[in-house]
Formats: structure tokens, sequence, C-alpha cells
């Protein structure tokens, strides 16, 4: 499993726009929030993607981080992916 | 409006749908069979619906679930592949079309893909096939007008998916688009028993993962030191009625602030339940929005939700993150739970124009 940051974010990008239905997302910069105003990340499309990410790379964020802070932005999500491929 | 196809088989997930439990959790002594959805099988069943079992479970599960409920299952698929296909497999076996079939399972994201993967089965939740057997494309023996309506859900369901991603927008816009009406009000006595309800069905969307009685609820409603809150939730697809409420402490009338603040004055909510009818439709958001307002209004200084840690209602956590609540990191207690909290000092999450709140609620409390 690659664990290049470039190769991570783009996954993770095509994952949100797909568990969203939104295919702009594809585009969305790494510091957009993702909850709240910025994209509007909810409980459902937030746990596809956490189920898509876990298939993709075997990182369950769910239980790995309690406070979820990994999904404040596709920036500090791709850094918590990263960090857990490179440490496996 | 064309009519619903009529249903020939129910395919059942067994993990906390038809039993009562996980069958892998305890091996000595496997959990009971769930009496109501039990009973709504053999009622199915009486009426010539085959029924079918697709489980993530060694095939022995389907012999023990045999055994605790009695039934005969025409098709059995246990194993660890995707439901979709053990579906698409039954079938084949049975020789039906898929819109034919209904599927029923507790856990979201099963539901998900079986419905993005074969949009014609019918996708139950245990709630919905609870009430299942009244609904018309099941073949009741009497169909009240009441019933009609329970059974339209499912098709303003599928109506609001279609036009859901066919929509292209942000989902407030959609939530906008589609007139969601959301109603917050004080829980009456009326509500108690859909109130139980939500509390024993609602895993994902719930942060005490313990029932609650009738009798605990109607002593809630009575105490001065409880509010009780209800949420309503209705589009232009259709009325879902009642389907979450949380349960704070305090009176929310107004407690004395004092100016000098030693320490945070903090509203605990024990409990937060959402039905999963409700999810990806802004209501436990609003709902999380709305307790934060209510309490930094009543004086509070800081909202804090206990809230089981499981990999069951992480959409739960993923709620609570979102509205800004945090747990101190590897603050998980013994059993199981983790305080998640916020200042309510600042900026607090905004509620949407479409969410009503009933007018002071809570101020007429003696």
């Amino acid at each position: 499993m690659t664990g290049d940051p470039d190769d991570v974010a783009t996954e993770l990008r095509r994952l949100l726009a797909e568990v969203t239905g939104r295919p702009e997302l594809i585009d969305v910069p790494a510091r957009t929030p993702l909850f709240g105003g910025g994209v509007g990340l909810d409980s459902l499309a937030g746990t596809l993607l956490l189920r898509q990410i876990q298939r993709r790379y075997g990182v369950d964020v769910a239980a790995e981080d309690l406070n979820l802070d990994s999904l404040q932005t596709l920036g500090t999500l791709t850094a918590f992916i990263v960090d857990r491929l490179g440490s496996g | 409006m064309t009519s619903d196809p009529v249903i020939k088989a129910v395919v059942w997930d067994i993990d906390n749908t038809l039993l009562d439990g996980v069958y892998l959790e305890s091996p000595g002594q496997p959990p009971a069979a769930d009496p109501v959805l039990a009973g709504v099988l053999t009622e199915l069943a009486g009426r010539g619906i085959l029924q079918a079992l697709a489980s993530r479970n060694p095939p022995e599960a389907a012999d023990y679930v045999r055994s605790v409920t009695g039934a005969r299952f025409a098709a059995a698929e246990c194993g660890w592949g995707s439901k979709a296909a053990a579906i698409g497999r039954i079938a084949a076996e049975l020789d039906l079309p898929v819109d034919a079939i209904a599927f029923v399972d507790d856990d979201m994201l099963e539901r998900a893909e079986v419905a993005a993967a074969l949009p014609d089965v019918l996708v139950l939740t245990p709630e919905d096939a609870a009430e299942a057997a009244t609904w018309p494309q099941f073949g009741p023996a009497v169909v009240t007008a009441e019933a009609r309506r329970r059974g339209e859900l499912y098709a303003e369901r599928r109506e609001r998916q279609a036009a859901a991603s066919a929509f292209g927008g942000s989902r407030d816009d959609f939530l906008r688009h589609v007139g969601t009406r959301i109603t917050i009000g004080r829980a009456r006595p009326a509500d108690l028993p859909r109130l139980h309800e939500l509390s024993v069905r609602t895993h994902q969307l719930n942060s005490a993962g313990e029932p609650v009685t009738e009798a605990e609820l109607a002593g809630l409603l009575e105490s001065a030191a409880h509010q009780v809150a209800t949420l309503r939730l209705a589009d232009d697809f259709g009325d879902d009625g009642l389907v979450g409420a949380a349960i704070m402490t305090g009176n929310g009338a107004g407690e004395p602030v004092s100016l000098v603040q030693p320490v945070p004055i903090v509203r605990t909510a024990p409990l937060v339940m959402m039905s999963c009818r409700a999810l990806g439709r802004g209501a436990l958001d609003a709902l999380l929005a709305w307790m934060c307002q209510a309490a930094a209004r009543a004086g509070a200084t800081e909202l804090a939700v206990p809230c089981l840690v499981t990999d069951r209602n992480v959409p739960m956590r993923l709620a609570l993150a979102a509205a800004g609540l945090r747990a101190e990191p590897g603050a998980v207690a013994r059993d199981g739970r983790a305080i998640f909290s916020r200042s309510l000092t600042g900026d607090l999450p905004a509620l949407p124009e479409w969410v009503r709140v009933e007018a002071t609620p809570w101020q007429a409390t003696p």
C-alpha cells in the first residue's frame, strides 16, 4: 500500500465526491473544513467515507481517533492516513 | 400513483435484527429471538411470503435462528461477502425478481449498500419491519388508512433519494429545496410510547445505548430537573413524525448565573437519539445545535454528552464532532463511555431557517 500523500489525497477526494454525491468535491481544497459550511459532511456521508477508507487502506479511523479530529479537513485526514500507512 | 410491487420474499439479517443481540458475541448461549420481529416473520410466513436469511455469520447461525424462531427458511446465505450479492443469489434460487424482495437489516451501511446495488429491493430497518405486516405490499387482510400511509414511507424515501442524487447542490441546499421542516418541542405524555420505542430501536444515532422505559420517561417529564425535547421531521415527500429526542438535566427556566464563575456550569444530556430514517436530513445536527442554544440560554457555560463509544454508533460521534463536542483523548471510561463536551461561550452552532422551536416550551414548568 502506497503512502504517498498526493496519491492518498487524490483518492480521498474521489471517495468524498462519491459518498456525498457531489462530483465537484473532487477539487476540494486541502484546508476546507469537512464539517459545517465548507463541505457539509454529515453523519451518513461521514460514516460511508470512514467505511470506504477502512476498505481501501485498512485504517479504522473511528477506532483510532475518538474525537474524529482527523476529519477536520481533507489535509488532516490525508496526514492521518499517511501516518498510519507509514507506521504500519 | 403506481401500485407497489407485491413482496414475495423477505430476506432477514440475523445480528440485532432477528436475534436480540450478536450471535458470535455469546457462543455459550446465543441471544434469544427478537420477539417483535419473530412475530412479524411468523405472520408474513403465514400469508405465504417466503423467508430467507442473509448474515455475516457462520452457517450454524442459520440453524440456531431456525431453532429459536421455529421458521422454515426458503434460503440462507451466511458468509462474509456482500449482502447485495447474497440477495441476488437468493432471488435466483427462489426464481423471483428483486422488486418482489424485502431486506431487513439494523445496519445502516448494509442497507445503504443493498439500496445502491439493488435499487428495486425494498430495504427496511427493523423499525419499519415491525410495522410491515400492515403495509399493502405485504398483502395484509385489513388495510387501514393509517397503515396505507405508513406503507408509502418507503416510496417517499425512494423518491427523496432519487431527487437527492439528481440535485447536485450542497446538502443544505437540497434540504431547503425539498421543503424540510423540523419542529423541536417539549415531550408530551402522548409521545411516551414512541420515545420508548426510539430508545430501544435506535443504535447508530444513540448516545446512551440503553433502553429507557415508559415509566422512566414519564418520571422525567414530571421532573423539574430535566428537559425532554422531541424532534419531528417532515418535507415535501412526506411526514416522518417524531424521529428523535434528547434528555437534558435542568429545567431550562433560567438558573442564577454567577458573574464570577469559578467552575463551568455544565448542562448534561444523558440521552440523545435519532431514528435512522432521519439520517442525512440534518435532524441530529439541528437537535444538537438547539441543545447548545437552550443550555446557553439557561445559563450553562458547557454542554456535556456522555456517549457510549462503539463501532455501531460512529454516526452519533460524527454528529457530536460536527457540533464541536470533544472528549479528552483516551478518556473512555470502564463502562465504555466518554464525555463529549463543548464550551457554550462564543459562537454556537446555528439553526437553519427550516427549524421551528415551539414557543418557550419549558418556561411554564412549576
